[in-house]
């Protein structure tokens, strides 16, 4: 616990051999155990227990539309994106319907992608203004994108067509 | 138990004595006069709760691998037997069977009694404790709120209804087989604390220690409570936070498999 009472001035002067091990014999030599950053990001707290030693952390109430339903979808999109990347070169035709699912699943897959790094690495109880500002930018990331995929796919060639054309350029 | 104790200290007495009294035993190496010594250094973590202001720091030691056992485990207990013995550790069983000497050795989670000193003397031994926990004193981690966390799943077996015939519940040999790979575990922690995702988010995902036991009760065929310990899994935090890293089955020292388990608790929750 106490391991996070760290001071700048302790660390510039851990050089100096302190330590009552070093007297110690069989001890050649003590090193500075890190020259860590001042500023860390999302340092780690010191130690809390919720409750007695004997308790038992709490159990989550269940949200299947966070959890199982929204891990069986993601899987389902990252399965079907597979074929879908194939299909229309392997097809050779441009078809508006393969395109526009192929948009909405790449849309889809990389909103659910980005999501997940925001809950990894954003707790809501160390950062909650900052996790809800990076959700309002995914979401609007995800709107345009959306938005510009449905013009490019409207008044453009579509990203198949122009894929093809960036690849046989 | 007291008959064996006296054979054994009869043994002991017929010993030559080159051990110190009152030393912890260990695995010692008669030395033939021969031999060069083999010293190798080993750098070990160490922090001091009684000085809170000190960093932590990584003392180093050297050892005659000619007169040491071959595990890390021996290491350690010469290091605190003959050079420093304020060195905090904590072992129990020596086999790999309690799990209490799970630490860090040369950049891995393992058990320092099933992890063999590396013969090379040129290179150093680092030895930390488990990463990313709290540090009580030196190598000894924190493990309240893993403790906390495998109390939370339930891991007991739970059904309403008795047998028939009033005597135990009984188990298939093929659904007893269904537990192979699962009860083994004994809860060491080097898996969990080898998991990115437990590093940033211990307070809610479980990690793959706490996941395995709960597959080895939702797999258990004489369990009833399998809906309910379902529910109680079906949130993005608890589960779903494991991205298969495979940093647990890689590291596991008894040679499990957490990553699979995870993935058969999310197949059982996903359908």
């Amino acid at each position: 616990m106490a391991s996070f009472a760290r001071s700048s001035l302790l660390r510039q002067t851990l050089a100096a051999p302190r330590s009552p091990f070093c007297k110690n014999v069989g001890v050649s030599q003590t090193v500075a155990f890190h020259a860590s950053a001042k500023k860390q990001i999302l340092p780690p707290l010191p130690q809390s227990v919720q409750g007695t030693m004997n308790d038992p952390t709490p159990v989550p109430e269940a949200h299947p539309t966070h959890g199982s339903y929204h891990w069986s979808f993601e899987r389902l999109v990252s399965v079907g994106l597979i074929p879908l990347t194939f299909a229309p070169f392997a097809a050779g035709s441009l078809n508006p319907v393969m395109d526009a699912v192929l948009c909405s699943l790449i849309v889809a897959h990389s909103h659910i992608g980005f999501q997940a790094a925001i809950v990894d690495y954003f707790p809501p109880h160390r950062v909650p203004k900052f996790r809800s500002l990076c959700n309002w930018l995914l979401r609007a990331f995800t709107l345009t994108t959306a938005v510009g995929l449905y013009e490019f796919e409207t008044n453009d060639v579509g990203i198949t067509e122009a894929l093809r054309r960036i690849w046989t350029a | 138990m007291a008959s064996l104790r006296t054979t054994s200290r009869l043994l002991a007495a017929s010993r030559p004595m080159f051990r110190p009294a009152f030393a912890r035993t260990y695995a010692t190496v008669e030395p033939t006069p021969s031999e060069q010594p083999k010293m190798k250094t080993f750098k070990v973590y160490r922090w001091n709760p009684d000085q809170p202001s000190e960093k932590p720091q990584m003392a180093a030691y050297d050892l005659d691998l000619n007169k040491t056992g071959p595990m890390m485990l021996d290491a350690l207990i010469r290091i605190k037997n003959e050079l420093d013995p304020t060195l905090t550790f904590r072992r129990s069983c020596r086999e790999g069977i309690c799990g209490s000497c799970a630490m860090n050795i040369d950049g891995v989670n393992t058990l320092a009694c099933l992890c063999r000193i590396p013969t090379d003397t040129k290179s150093e031994s680092r030895i930390y404790p488990l990463p990313h926990t709290y540090v009580v004193k030196d190598l000894v981690p924190d493990l309240t709120h893993f403790y906390k966390q495998y109390k939370s799943i339930k891991p007991y077996l739970q059904r309403d209804t008795p047998t028939e015939d009033g005597l135990e519940f009984r188990q298939s040999p093929e659904d007893r087989k269904k537990l192979d790979g699962l009860y083994e575990c004994i809860l060491c922690a080097c898996c969990s604390t080898s998991c990115p995702s437990y590093w940033w988010n211990s307070e809610e995902y479980l990690g793959p220690a706490i996941l395995l036991q709960s597959f080895r009760w939702l797999a258990d065929s004489r369990d009833e409570k399998t809906l309910e310990r379902k529910a109680a899994l079906d949130n993005s935090m608890s589960v779903y936070r494991c991205h298969t890293i495979l940093n647990c089955t890689r590291t596991c020292p008894k040679g499990l498999n957490p990553g699979r388990a995870i993935a058969e608790v999310k197949k059982m929750l996903a359908v």
